[in-house]
């Protein structure tokens, strides 16, 4: 699990293949899903008990496990406690 | 020699600085030259009434994001999660960054780069890192800016940055019923603009472009090497001896009304230059949809209509036309796409390539004159520019629409009519 655990703001350094015929890059963290605000890298992680998805937050290197009952969690928030999360000073940046 | 006739550019008493510039027969050239007029051009047309900005089908999932133009604003174009389409001005509320660098995304929120301030993608601000600095959360009246009114009609957004106005379909008018025509050749009634928009910098100021959507009088000349090339019979609906007429619909817009020629030949897609026999299953849908009013709508074709101050639907393709400068102007072009009708899809998409592409045969040669026609009127004589084309055989159709000849400059009129109107208005 070591190698999961890059420093904050070190970032990780990927080799970036295309997929042929997706719109998407493919990092060997997983798909890369990117906008212009953020750039994450998701795969299925089958290392432990049950399956789990591997969040990469690509440029900062920091890794978030979620397993399926945070996942199912995530789907159920309510979009007024979600866009509370996206406040920047909620968490990442409190000060 | 002594001047009699005051120049233009004075204001007389009890005439406005447009009556001047704007006559009947004339206009004068520094209409399209002179810095200052574009600046109140901005103020009074652009900043005021209803502009085409994009199409909701460029939005087609919650949380879609596309960088549009208003004259000189950075918009963008968002849907939000409830599916309802916003205009924000692209600039940080706290710094006045560009907050959007990307031409589109998908994104719920919008994180300006420079300090992290997050907004949703209505505008509304959500948050900024370190609050205590601000004595905590939600201290912060702000937001992004929004363009004042939204609306859209058929799915064709527009934007006005007034807080108040006629509404959008009072703009449209008459011209509402040109893309009813458009939308009406669809199988399923409803069309896209999401086949990718080309972007055209063209030097010249943005009048020429609209006064020439509508001019049936250069395309015998300025586009003889494409009908020649395509063999194309739309050239002759461009005479003297054409049955088509150019209609004013009244606010500034439009039309060159090319039905009176189809319907005398009464042949379907002939307005599409081709034959039943190549898209048989367009017609097939079209028969589904509409019964036997399917032949009377794919005979008539699609509308060529410009609609004041920057849309001009051109049969198969769109033009949304920005002013840059008052000697620079973005014509942005796409195809077409009607919902259910991929067989002419495909074809709408290659004709689009072929007449406005990078290597088209059409609005290369319209640039062309655009260009010509902006380094012409900063000579200096004569000084004037002659609109009076077809004044001496203008009539008044069942409507109460004035309409010339396939040749005249009704439309031109019509344009400056409303366009002197809106400039005469207080700011």
């Amino acid at each position: 699990m070591n190698d999961e655990m890059h420093a904050v703001g070190e970032g990780p350094r990927h080799e970036v293949t295309l997929d042929e015929g997706a719109a998407g890059a493919t990092v060997p963290a997983g798909r890369v899903v990117e906008s212009e605000f953020a750039s994450v890298a998701v795969r299925l992680d089958e290392q432990g008990n049950s399956v789990r998805l591997r969040v990469e937050d690509l440029r900062s290197g920091r890794v978030r496990f979620l397993d399926a009952l945070e996942l199912e969690t995530v789907v159920w928030l309510e979009d007024g406690h979600l866009t509370q999360l996206l406040d920047p000073s909620h968490e990442r940046w409190r000060g | 020699m002594t001047a009699l006739v005051p120049s233009p550019a004075e204001v007389v008493e009890g005439e406005s600085r447009y009556d001047r510039l704007i006559q009947p027969a004339r206009v004068h050239g520094t209409l399209y030259t002179d810095p200052s007029i574009f600046a109140e051009e901005l103020r009074k047309i652009w900043h005021k009434t209803w502009v085409f900005v994009g199409h909701e089908s460029e939005v087609p999932e919650p949380n879609d994001y596309v960088r549009k133009q208003l004259a000189d604003q950075d918009v963008v174009m968002t849907r939000d999660k409830d599916g309802e389409v916003h205009l924000l001005i692209n600039r940080c509320a706290h710094r006045g960054l560009q907050v959007c660098d990307d031409k589109a995304g998908n994104s719920s929120s919008f994180r300006c780069p420079y300090h992290g301030w997050t907004y949703r993608n209505t505008g509304e601000l959500l948050g900024y890192p370190y609050n205590k600095g601000y004595g905590g959360k939600n201290k912060l009246e702000l937001g992004m800016g929004k363009v004042a009114r939204v609306a859209s009609y058929q799915g064709f957004v527009f934007g006005s940055l007034a807080q108040e106005g006629p509404s959008l379909e009072e703009h449209l008018g008459a011209a509402k019923g040109e893309i009813d025509r458009l939308v009406g050749l669809s199988p399923e009634g409803k069309v896209s603009l999401d086949a990718g928009w080309l972007r055209h910098q063209t030097k010249a100021n943005w009048k020429f472009l609209a006064e020439n959507e509508t001019d049936g009088y250069h395309p015998q000349f300025v586009h003889g090497s494409i009908f020649g090339v395509a063999g194309s019979p739309i050239g002759a609906l461009y005479s003297d001896n054409s049955t088509a007429v150019t209609r004013a619909l009244g606010d500034g817009h439009s039309e060159n009304d090319l039905r009176p020629e189809f319907r005398t030949f009464d042949e379907p897609m002939r307005w599409f230059g081709t034959t039943p026999d190549k898209v048989p299953g367009y017609l097939a849908s079209m028969a589904e949809s509409y019964g036997e009013d399917a032949h009377r709508r794919t005979v008539e074709g699609a509308p060529h209509v410009m609609i004041f101050p920057n849309l001009f639907i051109a049969e198969i393709q769109v033009f949304n036309i920005q002013p840059v400068g008052v000697g620079e102007c973005v014509q942005y072009s796409t195809a077409v796409q009607f919902a259910g009708g991929h067989e002419l899809n495909m074809r709408m998409v290659s004709q689009s390539i072929g007449s406005v592409g990078p290597a088209g045969m059409l609005l290369a040669d319209d640039t062309e004159m655009y260009e010509r026609n902006q380094r012409g009127v900063e000579m200096a004589d004569p000084e004037w520019l002659d609109v009076r084309r077809g004044l001496v055989r203008e009539t008044v159709d069942e409507d109460g629409f004035t309409i010339g000849a396939a040749t005249d400059e009704t439309a031109m009129r019509g344009f400056w009519s409303h366009y002197k109107s809106l400039m005469e208005a207080d700011a």
